[in-house]
């Protein structure tokens, strides 16, 4: 089974601006789908342990919070300007 | 034939509360253009959204691209069978007024999507059965 075939949605949106583009995210997948494919940097350490955390959340039961917190720390790591209720 | 001899297989679906720009996202690293919605941890299917749907529904009328699926999806709680004959869909589908139906398997999870025009029509089936 494909890693995308699930999901785990967050309790609040995290919407991130820069570039000229609002990126809105509310679940685990659609994050990493962000970081993946629609991230302003390549790399970086948050924007690994990011990826890492969405992939780990997309295949066990872990906390979707985990996975939200590190996506909000790789979008400050990149430059995009957060909002969210989370920090 | 059978729906599962024409379906696109595919197993990955979005939610009503999903965007549109993440429904996008999601078609875009899949490689599809349609997206069965389903409802999470109930498993009910509610509609089927596609790639059209966002460029008419979405971007043509001006909305933003966080619109919920559920806001622009074709509404088709409809589902057929991977083992179900492709004439008795076909004539379903049309009955229906849609153009995709989401297929299950025996034990109803969903295993792809059928379009309208993957299915031999009735016209097509009689001649090949002469």
């Amino acid at each position: 089974m494909t890693l995308f075939a699930t999901d785990r949605l967050w309790a609040d949106a995290v919407v991130l601006e820069g570039d000229g583009r609002v990126l809105r995210v509310q679940s685990t997948r659609d994050a990493l789908l962000c970081l993946k494919n629609h991230w302003l940097e390549t790399d970086g350490p948050a924007l690994a342990a990011a990826k890492t955390l969405c992939e780990r959340g997309l295949a066990s039961d872990d906390d979707p919070g985990l996975a939200l917190r590190a996506f909000i720390e790789a979008a400050k790591e990149a430059g995009f300007r957060v909002n969210s209720w989370t920090g | 034939m059978r729906v599962k001899d024409v379906m696109s297989a595919q197993i990955v679906t979005i939610s009503p509360s999903d965007t549109a720009q993440s429904a996008a996202r999601l078609m875009l690293e899949t490689e599809v253009g349609a997206l069965p919605v389903e409802v999470p941890g109930v498993g009910a299917i509610v509609g089927i959204v596609t790639d059209r749907d966002i460029v008419v529904s979405v971007l043509a009328r001006g909305l933003s691209t966080s619109t919920a699926v559920a806001e622009f999806m074709t509404v088709s709680p409809e589902l057929c069978n991977e083992d179900d004959d492709t004439t008795a869909v076909a004539a379903r589908m049309r009955e229906l007024s849609v153009r995709r139906l989401v297929v299950a398997n025996a034990d109803r999870r969903v295993v792809g999507i059928v379009s309208l025009v993957d299915l031999p029509t009735g016209k097509q089936d009689r001649e090949d059965a002469r």
